[in-house]
């Protein structure tokens, strides 16, 4: 009995380790291979390195441009995630708290966007923010990035407000609360694990993407670091242990805000934790 | 002067009707009780006062104004929810605050509100916790302290009692009542339990499918029903109802006789019945029996009583309390009943 659930116990807990370790594996050496000569790199991709170089990593810090490149990313994938957030919000706000005609036509067309892939629309998306005159910004990022989130956001979005109580409103439209009031007073804090969850997910995404920037960002001061790292490959083309230390530093941004939002996400996705 | 007038409500949800047409008037200052079966339209009713419906047809009346068309929160209401609906991000102060704070209220008064609602829930310690944090009888509490504040002409309670135990709630049955004595506001309450009906209300409406059966005080529904429909509805243990050939009317729908009405005797009586489940009260003793020819009745009898399972006695009902329901379920009054061919 107790052999057979240790047994059992045994398998599971390999079965994690293999799966975490294709996940881990490829960080770590990555951000091992940032110490290591490019000789080292070739013979032991994925041991300790023989010694702690550090030059690298330094080189890299010590770079305005990486800094640069760096910035531009935050600044583009936080705006992406907050106009989604704020925009998406509130769409699923109305669809779950008001009935009014052709709603669900409505819904079911923003969640068509949940199929459409990226890279299709690029060429359509390009000339219209070419028309628009938005070209070399970071609107002309931000803003399709924004749109291609919202499907989700608010699939996801009007089933958790829908879940809010119908009472709670009803309490705070007696004490004189109104639709708009409560969605920032109500709606908005009492859905933290949902905001969370899309919000990490909105970030991964604008933060590495490529295709998006690569076609509408032209010059080297609105560069994101997918781009800058394609840059600075072009420079060090056989200095593998530069570009690693380089990548390492950029996943940094996005593993921090992982973590900071993780303990909300594990709450959003199994849902539903607010009865009063 | 804060009394409440429905005039020819009508509600209707898309094609269903809930409810045809009710007229009723709540005195200023009452403690008005709708009782009814599940869904026969009492929350409905109360949440047209609040404003949270709209009526189909017809016009409400607040202390003289016509408030038909005005918001939730310009009708000088409050409203207490079977949920309690407390706000789960806000402590107990804030949640007693926020209607208040909506008002755009001086802090000093608010303060002073606050505090006067929280010493007369017994809320002090609490104001800093969370609702999650409070137990059922607390977080009732505090959806009473969210509505007094306000100091509204007129509080709504949708079944507030309803997710408490039995002790807390006959507990907070008389903190109710007594909260009522001391402010002396209008209340209307909602309630499926006749037991809360009877010992809160000075006025009690008994509702039926969307429709009022009776109005009154609780003592003259328990005297003097109406309609079967309320007979049977009000008092507990049940009014039993009996066929009329019961008292030899087959012209009557049925005759109702309460379990205090009743006498049992062992040699001779009107009916012939067997004891079945006795059950002993102390005060009293409720016996349910099977009668030979018009089905089961139950007696009450005053104290102890030696009656065991199984034993056959004889009913025989007090005249003076019987209750005789025409076919359309309407009460037959007492003169008419008189001039019927006796047994
Ligand atoms: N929003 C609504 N839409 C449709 N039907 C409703 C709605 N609210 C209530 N009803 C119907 O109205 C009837 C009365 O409901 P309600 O007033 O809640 O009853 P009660 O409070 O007496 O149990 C029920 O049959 C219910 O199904
Ligand atoms: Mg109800």
């Amino acid at each position: 009995m107790t052999s057979k659930t240790f047994l059992r116990n045994l398998l599971r807990v390999t079965i994690l380790c293999v799966i975490a370790s294709f996940v881990i594996a490829p960080l770590l050496a990555t951000a091992l291979g940032g110490f290591k000569t490019n000789a080292e790199i070739r013979t032991s991709a994925f041991g300790l390195p023989e010694s702690w170089n550090f030059e690298f990593y330094n080189a890299i810090a010590s770079d305005p441009a990486f800094w640069r490149y760096l910035g531009n990313s935050l600044l583009i994938s936080v705006l992406a995630v907050i106009l989604t957030l704020l925009v998406g919000a509130a769409a699923a706000y109305v669809f779950a708290q008001i009935r009014f005609f052709g709603s669900r036509m409505l819904f079911s067309y923003l969640l068509l966007g949940l199929m459409f892939p990226f890279a299709t629309a690029i060429l359509p998306l390009f000339i219209q923010v070419r028309d628009i005159g938005l070209l070399d910004s970071y609107w002309s990022v931000i803003l399709p990035q924004t749109a291609f989130g919202l499907s989700l956001a608010i699939l996801l979005f009007r089933t958790f407000f829908e879940q809010l109580p119908r009472e709670l409103f009803e309490a705070a439209y007696v004490d004189g609360c109104g639709y708009i009031r409560f969605f920032w007073r109500f709606t908005l804090p009492l859905s933290t694990p949902i905001l969370a969850t899309v919000g990490v997910f909105v970030f991964v995404q604008s933060w590495n993407n490529f295709l998006l920037p690569l076609v509408m960002l032209n010059s080297r001061e609105a560069f994101t670091w997918p781009l800058g790292m394609m840059q600075f490959r072009g420079e060090f083309v056989t200095e593998w242990n530069r570009t690693l230390a380089f990548v390492t530093l950029t996943i940094m941004p996005a593993i921090v805000f992982f973590l900071a939002a993780q303990k909300y996400i594990v709450a959003g996705l199994t849902g539903g934790a607010v009865k009063g | 002067m804060a009394d409440v007038h429905l005039r020819h409500i009508n509600k209707c949800f898309g094609p269903i009707e809930v409810i045809p047409d009710i007229e009723l008037e709540i005195p200023h200052g009452s403690f008005t009780v709708l009782v009814g079966p599940s869904g026969c339209g009492k929350s409905t009713l109360l949440r047209m006062i609040a404003g949270l419906e709209k009526p189909t047809s017809g016009a409400i009346e607040i202390g003289g104004t016509d408030v038909t068309g005005f918001e939730p929160s310009a009708r000088g209401i409050s409203m207490v929810f079977q949920s309690y609906a407390l706000y789960p991000h806000m402590t107990v102060a804030q949640n007693i605050d926020f209607g208040l704070r909506l008002m755009k209220m001086p802090t000093s008064e608010r303060e002073e509100r606050v505090k006067d609602a929280a010493k007369r829930l017994h809320l002090e310690p609490l104001l800093d916790r969370k609702p999650s944090e409070l137990s059922g009888g607390q977080r009732q509490r505090v959806a009473i302290g969210r509505s007094i504040v306000r100091n509204p002409k007129v509080f709504l309670f949708d079944e507030p009692l309803s997710n408490l135990d039995a002790a807390l709630r006959t507990q907070m049955r008389v903190e109710l009542a007594e909260l009522h004595q001391s402010i002396g506001a209008t209340m209307v309450y909602v309630t499926h339990d006749q037991v809360e009906a009877m010992t809160l209300a000075d006025q009690i409406v008994v509702m039926n499918a969307g429709r009022i059966e009776q109005v009154g005080p609780p003592m003259e529904l328990y005297d003097n029903p109406q309609t079967e429909f309320v007979a049977a509805f009000i008092g507990s243990p049940k009014m039993n109802l009996l066929p009329g050939q019961a008292i030899g009317r087959d012209d009557i729908k049925s005759v109702g006789i309460r379990p205090e009405h009743l006498e049992t005797h062992m040699e001779n009586g009107k009916w012939a019945a067997r004891a079945g489940v006795i059950e002993n009260l102390g005060s009293d003793t409720v016996v349910y029996m099977e009668t030979d020819d018009f089905g089961s009745v139950t007696v009450r009898l005053p104290g102890h009583h030696p009656l065991r399972t199984g034993d056959r006695v004889f009913l025989t009902p007090d005249e003076k309390h019987l209750h005789l329901f025409g076919k359309d379920g309407r009460k037959i009054h007492a003169k008419d009943a008189l001039s019927a061919p006796a047994t």
